[in-house]
């Protein structure tokens, strides 16, 4: 299986809170990770050490081949905005650009970014807006919209760049939740296209259906990592335990 | 009738010197403002230094006070003095142009401080550089959220165009005093009060359809 994600000895504080504690894991192409815990336990900061919104302390991160960061050493800025070209990522709280339509929301990054000529552009943007079932949305500002079809947006923006790592973060957390379906239907149809994703959730049924693997984290460190199988029905640890009783409860 | 005329039409020439400086120190203090702004937020401790400092001389003197100084105190320097002697209407420009940098710096501050670091964050992730994301997504949500207050500062800055007059340059109100002293009444006073609300009323139209362009 092809390795598109490697990340080794991962590190980092906010000052003397030491957020990441040791890190590693390893993502395949077309693996849907989930990344569970609670709160507090560093997997927003994890997700976004990945894709250069946080500065990691030390360790090595590895994408395609490429390091991202090599014992602690960065790559050089060029090369940085290269790997982390080739993800894309969804935030909690879909950060769609206000001042533009939907279709300019899509366009902008291939536009300015990839000098993209419009005639593809424009069958890409209906055909990624016809995926997320918002064709007639193209033309809306995004104030207007609610925030299941705002998350959907953002996720066709993101796809619009031809990722191939998609991160999100909580990506139903700011959801009504009878919305929360509505999306998770989307990412559903991503993974079964073989997109590789790594979804920090806390959306038990998305991790165990769709995903194939599940790291835990608890207190900076991956407690537990397998199959959606062996972390649902065999959780080794106590903690792990008690984090999905709580959760099924929560539900 | 004919009082009026007589008491207009100079008034008239000197409302073209009112919109002049009004409109060059405009044209000249937003995009000076906004430089500021950048230096203020500079991590370069020397350029983030000198424009807060900067903004707080301006905005902390008064505006008549720094007229004088550029049109009598600059050129009483020793050495370079005659290098900074200014006649009056580029005076009155560079005087106002630099005031209202310092304010247009500061309302500018504020606008970048309410733009959400998610808006950073989804444009970096999608490969925009850092001018592509000021120009492309920072400056477009930042106008809105200014444009009160540059509205205000602008009318404000109609008003204060009056203060020219302190140095000679022959404005509305250079042309109103003059006719005020020489016929003994306030008509031309009111016949000037007249032109700055018609040229407030203009401005505060321009701002009502900008709001409206920039309402997302
Ligand atoms: N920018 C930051 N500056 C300082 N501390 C931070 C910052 N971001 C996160 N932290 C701290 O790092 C720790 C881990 O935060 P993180 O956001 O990664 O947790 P999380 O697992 O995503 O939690 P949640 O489920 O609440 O989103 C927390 O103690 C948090 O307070
Ligand atoms: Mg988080």
């Amino acid at each position: 299986m092809n390795q598109v994600i490697k990340v080794t000895n991962l590190n980092k504080s906010f000052e003397d809170n030491h957020v990441l504690k040791d890190i590693s894991f390893e993502v395949n192409q077309g693996d849907v990770v989930a990344v569970i815990g609670s709160s507090g336990s560093g997997k927003s900061t994890l997700l976004r050490c990945l894709i250069d919104l946080e500065k990691a302390d030390g360790g090595t991160i590895t994408m395609d081949g490429q390091d991202l960061l090599r014992d602690g050493n960065f790559a050089p800025p060029a090369k940085t905005r290269e790997i982390i070209g080739k993800m894309g990522m969804v935030f909690q709280h879909f950060n769609l650009f206000p001042h533009l339509t939907v279709r300019q929301n899509l366009e902008l990054a291939p536009k300015i970014v990839r000098k993209q000529d419009t005639g593809a552009m424009v069958k890409h943007t209906g055909a990624l807006l016809g995926k997320v079932g918002l064709e007639d949305k193209i033309d809306a500002m995004p104030g207007t919209l609610s925030g299941g079809e705002k998350q959907r947006v953002a996720i066709a923006r993101a796809l619009m760049m031809e990722p191939d790592i998609l991160l999100f973060d909580e990506p139903t957390s700011a959801l009504d939740p009878e919305l929360t379906g509505e999306v998770l239907n989307v990412m559903q149809e991503l993974a079964e296209e073989h997109m590789t994703m790594v979804v920090v959730t806390h959306e038990m049924g998305f991790a165990r259906s769709v995903a194939n693997k599940v790291l835990f984290m608890d207190g900076g460190i991956i407690l537990e990592e397998g199959t959606p199988e062996a972390i649902f029905e065999h959780p080794k640890s106590e903690r792990t335990k008690e984090f999905l009783q709580s959760i099924t409860r929560k539900e | 009738m004919d009082y009026f005329m007589s008491v207009l039409i100079p008034m008239v020439e000197g409302l073209g010197v009112t919109l002049s400086v009004f409109a060059i120190t405009l044209v000249a203090s937003i995009p000076l403002g906004f430089a500021f702004t950048l230096m203020a937020r500079s991590r370069i401790k020397i350029v983030k230094g000198f424009a807060e400092v900067y903004i707080y001389i301006l905005r902390g003197t008064p505006l008549l006070l720094q007229l004088l100084f550029v049109y009598f105190g600059l050129p009483l320097i020793p050495g370079i003095g005659p290098f900074l002697t200014f006649n009056r209407f580029p005076a009155a420009c560079i005087a106002f142009g630099l005031n209202y940098a310092a304010y247009f710096a500061e309302i500018f501050r504020g606008g970048l401080l309410a733009i959400d670091k998610g808006q950073y964050e989804a444009a970096k992730v999608l490969g925009l550089t850092k001018a592509q994301t000021m120009i492309r997504v920072v400056i477009p949500q930042m106008i809105r959220v200014c444009l009160p207050s540059v509205s205000n500062e602008t009318i404000t800055l109609v008003k204060d165009t009056a203060l020219v007059t302190i140095i000679g340059v022959a404005e509305v109100l250079h042309y109103a005093k003059a006719a005020v002293n020489r016929d003994g009444n306030t008509f031309a006073f009111l016949v000037a009060a007249g032109i700055y609300l018609i040229i407030n009323f203009f401005i505060t139209l321009v701002f009502k359809k900008l709001e409206k362009k920039y309402d997302f």
